[in-house]
């Protein structure tokens, strides 16, 4: 075995096997984004003839993009797979919490809150996430088997020795684990591997139509979640999504990549990182990722 | 394009950073949004040591604390750099990166030679028998691209290579602030006719397992009364429909009649493979099993001496205290019975005397287990002959080990 996406699914199947090997009661987390969608991919294979011994959580931040959700239930009713969809606008009702407010909310921070109760109520020992380590420098720093303390957060300075492929996922007492079976994968190999294995994705990847208020510099979708001010610039432009976020925190970028082909030579040819290019909530300070991860966040 | 896994050991001021930002760099594998936030107000260039260091504390103190992980590529293969801290008290996170890599770049300051952090981190490649290793001299600008000071570190750290069985060594001076033998030659350096590192680091050889022993490990098994799924990596050598095979450590025995390997079903699937398999009779496996045909079996014993790094920093080892103890995916408990001996990562003595194994100390031990754990000598087949020690009040990976002999 010597070619790269050979070795990463590999490595990403074996992961796959231990989560299985070594938890009781794992759930893999889908966004509808590209990542997760090659996670499903990968967790079928590594399983196969049998289902994956997990199911499927979603949590649903109300500001999905509809083609994502649509892409969800077609993926999840094909394979077979069982799915939860844990809903933030129930968490702010529940626990009275203040949902985002502004120009473009953002309910990042408001999803943890979610995803902890989630991991609470059903008693999940371990969630299985598409976090890459090129994405962003504080999960470039992550172990593959990430504990999270009983608040659900990541201790950065204090992280268990991880071994050659001997992951420990043995737990104290509301401790649990984000694994993370395609750490070592670039977007580029994200891509590649979704040539080669012809994966479905959302039609947001691709070239389309859209309304979009420019908003310093980038391009927002016109939706009912976000606040148009008369002074704003609103534009039609042919755009791709490079991440699929929120709609009120991710980026289109003008594109007319239409094929899988066209994306990749597009991203050959990007100056700029992926999330530089498509993420709004990165850009408030350096440290925001680590500051999420700190608060429960995946 | 293959994988080369590396890992960049330095000491704090040594330019570790500003050697994987330049590579990063020149090879044009960072985007523009990203060499504008490392831009700094005074500097005229980038600074790229600040591509690294991902945490708020370790870009407000300047020092790496844990592994990172980067990545680029070129027309050759993909490269996963393991970014590990210099530090003598993040030992264990040097430890952890460079326990999945190919190659170690051990980087010295011209200026100050070979140091007890060069002595410490070449202790970790012998340990972990990392296959490749490189000496990048670097900030040679700083020594007038000294050939006799090279040469001088170069001879020295022969030694220390000698002492502790390093495989053969390349050393290059570098200016990694210069990008001067990093992923072009040097103008200032006419004297070095060997290759640049980036040149070393597309022609360097992945490890590989190159045992014929055969060797299945079971992660996970599923299924009913009728049919059995054993779901396990090829660790080393091969396995074919039909083979006879023993599963251990129970050593029963019986023959796969179906096998997969990556969904797809095979007549034989080799090291590296993820299989899927069934055995005649429906028989049943479990996690933690290891899969063998009947030649050159493994060991099965309750008793090894293995090179132990203490890997705790809340306690020291402890004698007969139970440990539990893994080698792929079964795990045994465990008790450390003996320390033969310590290795003083400063002068690479083996000494004893009767303080603790602190965190961070390399020894030879002796390990007796409660059952009999399924094993071969790490200098045999290495994915066998490794396992790690994980605390039973904690849950804590604890220590990492490389099996020396069985008893």
């Amino acid at each position: 075995m010597t070619d790269h996406l050979e070795l990463l699914e590999a490595e990403a199947v074996y992961i796959f096997r231990e989560i299985a090997g070594q938890f009781k009661n794992p759930v893999l987390l889908f966004s509808g984004g590209k990542d997760s969608t090659v996670l499903v991919h990968l967790a079928l294979k590594a399983f196969a003839p049998l289902l994956p011994p997990f199911r499927i959580m979603h949590i649903d931040t109300g500001h999905n993009f509809p083609e994502a959700l649509e892409f969800r239930d077609k993926l999840v009713a094909r394979a077979g797979l069982q799915l939860i969809v844990r809903k933030v606008e129930e968490t702010i009702k529940t626990k009275n919490l203040d949902d985002a407010t502004g120009k473009l909310p953002s309910r990042n921070f408001l999803q943890s809150h979610t995803l902890l109760d989630a991991i609470a109520e059903f008693g999940f020992d371990v969630c299985i996430g598409g976090g890459r380590r090129d994405e962003e420098k504080a999960r470039a720093k992550e172990r593959i088997f990430s504990i999270r303390d009983i608040g659900g957060a990541w201790q950065p300075y204090n992280q268990r020795p991880e071994l050659w492929d001997l992951y420990n996922g043995r737990l104290n007492e509301g401790e649990n684990v984000r694994a993370f079976p395609i750490s070592n994968w670039s977007e580029l190999d994200v891509w590649n591997y979704i040539r080669r294995e012809n994966i479905e994705l959302p039609s947001l990847y691709f070239s389309h139509e859209r309304q979009c208020l420019v908003y310093q510099g980038k391009l927002i979708a016109l939706s009912d979640y976000i606040m148009i001010d008369p002074t704003d610039v609103i534009v039609t432009k042919n755009v791709r999504y490079r991440t699929v976020g929120d709609m009120t925190c991710t980026a289109a970028v003008e594109s007319d990549a239409a094929t899988i082909d066209e994306v990749i030579t597009e991203i050959k040819n990007s100056l700029v990182s992926e999330r530089g290019e498509t993420r709004i909530d990165d850009r408030f300070s350096d440290a925001a990722m680590e500051d999420r991860k700190l608060k429960g966040y995946f | 394009m293959d994988i080369l896994r590396f890992i960049t050991a330095g000491n704090v001021d040594d330019g570790k950073s500003t050697l994987i930002g330049r590579l990063l760099y020149d090879t044009k594998n960072i985007e523009a949004d990203i060499l504008k936030s490392v831009h700094t107000a005074n500097s005229t260039g980038p600074n790229l040591a600040h591509i690294t260091d991902g945490l708020r504390s370790e870009r407000q103190q300047g020092i790496t604390i844990d592994v990172a992980y980067k990545y680029f590529t070129t027309a050759k293969r993909k490269f996963i750099i393991t970014d590990a801290p210099g530090h003598f008290q993040y030992t264990k996170n040097l430890v952890t990166g460079a326990s999945n890599t190919d190659l170690i770049i051990i980087l010295i300051d011209a200026r100050n030679g070979i140091t007890d952090q060069t002595r410490r981190h070449s202790q970790v490649a012998s340990f972990l028998r990392i296959p490749n290793v490189i000496v990048a001299v670097n900030k040679m600008d700083s020594v007038n691209y000294s050939k006799a000071i090279f040469n001088s570190i170069k001879s020295e750290f022969h030694t220390i290579a000698a002492s502790l069985n390093l495989p053969p060594v390349q050393f290059i001076p570098i200016s990694a602030l210069y990008g001067e033998n990093v992923t072009t030659g040097s103008e200032n350096m006419r004297w070095f006719t060997g290759k640049h590192l980036l040149a070393e680091l597309e022609a360097a050889i992945p490890a590989h397992v190159d045992s014929k022993k055969n060797r299945c490990t079971i992660q996970y098994s599923s299924g009913g009364a009728n049919e059995h799924f054993a779901f396990g990596k090829i660790i080393s050598g091969s396995f074919s429909i039909n083979d006879e095979v023993i599963i251990w450590p129970t050593q029963s025995r019986s023959r796969i009649t179906k096998l997969t390997a990556n969904c797809n079903e095979v007549s034989k699937a080799i090291a590296g493979d993820n299989i899927t398999f069934y055995l005649a009779e429906n028989q049943k496996v479990k996690r933690g099993d290891l899969i063998s045909t009947g030649l050159e079996t493994p060991k099965c014993s309750i008793a090894i001496t293995a090179n132990l790094c203490w890997l705790d920093d809340t306690a020291p080892l402890r004698l007969n205290h139970n440990y539990i103890l893994r080698v792929n995916a079964s795990e045994v408990q465990c008790t450390i019975t003996e320390v033969i001996y310590k290795i003083d990562v400063k002068s690479l003595e083996k000494y004893n005397d009767a303080l603790d194994v602190e965190v961070n100390t390399f020894a030879l031990v002796k390990i007796e287990t409660e059952s009999p754990i399924t094993f071969d000598l790490f200098s045999d087949v290495p994915n066998n002959g490794r396992g790690i020690l994980i605390d039973l009040t904690s849950n804590n990976t604890c220590g990492a080990f490389t099996i020396e002999s069985s008893k």
